[in-house]
């Protein structure tokens, strides 16, 4: 992934979530945690504490009771963490009364030690350990007789083992720790799900793109997200505009061309009428001339094919007007025109390239014809490297024929083999270019019918 | 044989005519579309060379119309348009042959002579009756193998007898087709050009029809 990417941005911004936040959350649940259990113990030893002051100072002797053990079994127990003491606080001539966990130690009393009163309950606190080392939470209530209001003070403590609560706050801190992390986990799995997710249409952007740079298609279309609606709008208006250049040059090259092809014919005309070395030189140079336009015509016309693909041509359709004009300007030869061909025949490809490899390839067989000439197109039994069909179109006439030499010195550019036949000798030439430019070819051989035979070899649709 | 030459561009216009006037045939031109229909329209041509890429009216629907208007007469279309869909468009609006320019002035001599042939229904490039032969490539005749030294009006003539052998042609008709339109149209003047044909040729190859005509008799007939 790249450190410039959208992808890296957002995976970054939502560790930063992830890293800061969770652990912040996590503090604050274990803080508010702690500060419950804390304050449920606490209620407990209240309770506690609450209890055994009215137990023990509930009585008409001038001595508090030793309350009963029914709150707290473990006070029955040594050393079990859960004690209660009752000590007189300005008598010392009183017996001090103790749990029987608690043995023979004694509870060090808060009042003694000046910790203040809970304002609210007149209850004192205390963290310290018990006799047996381990560390306890301590309440104390400072009491009197029930019937003596003015009589000696008592110290009630209570004490409980906070070394439970410290391990319940300990293990659920391990635990949320953990549920954390496995979140924080999830959540960067998922956030890398969901900015791929999220990015996806970029993807197939991307890929639309791909495809309009390899001609595969000439606009970006199919639902985009609405982020990349304006994107896709100007986009497809660069293509179109970018099209509408390359159509305006193509068609001024054209009518360029086109455009000399008047002044040299007059040149040309003008040069034959005027015989001498000046005449040669014009008519010489007008036909170059005339080779350069002809040739950037082509240009352009095959540079107006690259980048569409996919263009379907039914073979009939172009045939069958060919075949017409064709019998038509070889009227007074009395031409005829066979043409075979299936009606679902069809050429990968441009119409006018077809109709071009056709026109002139048909165009030589009349003009050398004593009368026949067929067409023939069938399904190639040949499948290409790449398994796709290819079509076979034979053209046949009666004429002279050439020979085997002739045949393989064919198809050069401006050759022409009989110089008595008007013409450019630029037919066969433009239909191998265009021929090839469709990955097929153009072979010639003898006709059964007396001729030339040419097999064009395409790829169908 | 009458031509119309419709080309915009005024040399090649002026090279058309030069060229087809040296060929023997009466020549008119046009240098727009609007003029060249019109001419097409009410003149009786044998054979129309027309330009595609015209002022005021293209050549592909000055034919339309003219076809429309039941003109059966050949047409040759000159284009700079040499792709077959362009060909082919213009051979369905009613053209007999087309020429990419640019083109060889010969080539197009021949592809008027075989048009004017094949509209006359002949087609072999001689034509021949009894013992006299038009030789159509060359624009020579002969009388028994010995060339007929003839000027230019009368070879006219008789090349428009001899393409329409068989068939009695109008005084009219011969004015028609034989003078461009600026000329002095007297039909006298073809009597006196057949007087001199006679002269030159067997005299009975050239039958006058009375009250209708000239007529040149078929090969069959000559014997």
């Amino acid at each position: 992934m790249r450190l410039d990417s959208i992808a890296f941005r957002l995976i970054v911004a939502s560790m930063a979530w992830v890293f800061l936040v969770l652990p912040l959350a996590g503090f604050l649940i274990y803080a508010l945690y702690r500060t419950d259990v804390q304050k449920s113990f606490d209620a407990q030893l209240e309770k506690l504490v609450t209890a055994l002051t009215i137990d023990s100072m509930q009585t008409v002797d001038q001595v508090p009771v030793a309350p009963t053990n029914r709150y707290e079994p473990l006070f029955e127990v040594t050393h079990s963490g859960w004690y209660w003491q009752i000590a007189p606080v300005d008598k010392q001539q009183v017996v001090t009364l103790r749990s029987a966990s608690l043995a023979t130690a004694t509870l060090p009393s808060p009042f003694e030690l000046r910790y203040p009163a809970d304002p609210e309950t007149n209850m004192r606190w205390r963290d310290d350990t018990g006799p047996d080392g381990k560390p306890v939470r301590i309440v104390e209530v400072i009491g009197r007789l029930q019937h003596a209001e003015e009589g000696p003070r008592f110290s009630i403590v209570v004490a409980g083992p906070s070394e439970w609560l410290e391990y319940s706050v300990a293990t659920f801190r391990n635990r949320l720790a953990l549920a954390l992390t496995v979140a924080g986990a999830a959540l960067l799995v998922l956030m890398v799900l969901q900015v791929r997710f999220g990015l996806a249409p970029l993807q197939r952007v991307e890929e639309a793109l791909a495809e309009i740079r390899s001609g595969k298609a000439n606009r970006l279309d199919g639902a985009v997200p609405a982020e990349i609606e304006p994107m896709r709008e100007e986009l497809n208006a660069l293509i179109q505009s970018n099209e509408d250049i390359i159509e305006r040059a193509r068609t001024q090259v054209g009518n360029l061309a086109h455009g000399l092809k008047t002044p040299l014919a007059v040149i040309t005309n003008e040069a034959r009428e005027s015989p001498g070395p000046l005449g040669e030189k014009v008519i010489e140079q007008s036909k170059i001339m005339t080779d350069q336009v002809q040739h950037y015509l082509e240009r352009a016309r095959m540079a107006a094919r690259v980048g569409v693909i996919g263009r379907v041509t039914p073979v009939r359709e172009v045939i069958e007007p060919l075949a017409r004009a064709l019998e038509k300007i070889n009227a007074s030869k009395g031409v005829k025109i066979d043409v075979t061909c299936p009606t679902d025949a069809a050429f990968q490809g441009e119409k006018q390239d077809l109709e071009e490899m056709l026109g002139n390839l048909l165009d030589n067989a009349c003009k050398w014809s004593s009368g026949r000439v067929t067409l023939e197109v069938k399904p190639s039994p040949l499948m290409s490297s790449t398994g796709r069909k290819r079509l076979k179109i034979i053209v046949s006439d009666d004429g002279p024929g050439l020979t085997k030499e002739q045949r393989s010195r064919i198809g050069r550019r401006g050759l022409r083999l009989d110089e008595t036949k008007p013409g450019t000798g630029l037919g066969l030439s433009i239909v191998i270019d265009l021929a090839q430019s469709y990955r097929g070819n153009l072979t010639l051989d003898a006709a059964e019918i007396g001729g030339l035979k040419a097999i064009l070899d395409l790829p169908a649709a | 044989m009458r031509v119309l030459v419709v080309e915009d561009d005024t040399d090649l216009n002026r090279q058309l005519v030069g060229a087809l006037s040296d060929a023997g045939y009466a020549v008119d031109s046009a240098l727009d579309g609007e003029e060249g229909y019109y001419l097409g329209d009410t003149e009786p041509y044998d054979l129309i060379i027309l330009d595609i890429g015209l002022p005021k009216m293209d050549g592909i629907s000055i034919l339309e119309q003219w076809r429309r208007s039941d003109k059966k007469m050949p047409v040759i279309i000159l284009t700079a348009r040499d792709r077959w869909s362009d060909k082919v468009q213009g051979i369905d609006a009613g053209a007999d042959d087309y020429l990419a320019k640019p083109f060889h002035m010969e080539e197009l001599l021949a592809r008027a002579r075989a048009q004017l042939r094949r509209a006359a229904g002949h087609a072999k490039s001689e034509i021949e009756c009894g013992s006299v032969r038009l030789d159509t490539n060359s624009a020579r005749v002969t009388c028994d193998g010995e060339p007929i030294k003839l000027t230019s009006h009368e070879f006219r003539l008789l090349a428009y007898l001899m393409h329409h052998r068989g068939r009695v042609v109008s005084r009219t008709e011969l004015v028609e087709h034989l003078y461009d339109q600026d000329f002095d149209r007297d039909s006298n003047t073809i009597e006196v050009f057949i007087g001199r044909l006679r002269k030159k040729i067997p005299a009975d190859i050239i039958e006058t029809v009375r009250g209708l005509g000239y007529r040149i008799i078929a090969e069959d007939d000559a014997t």
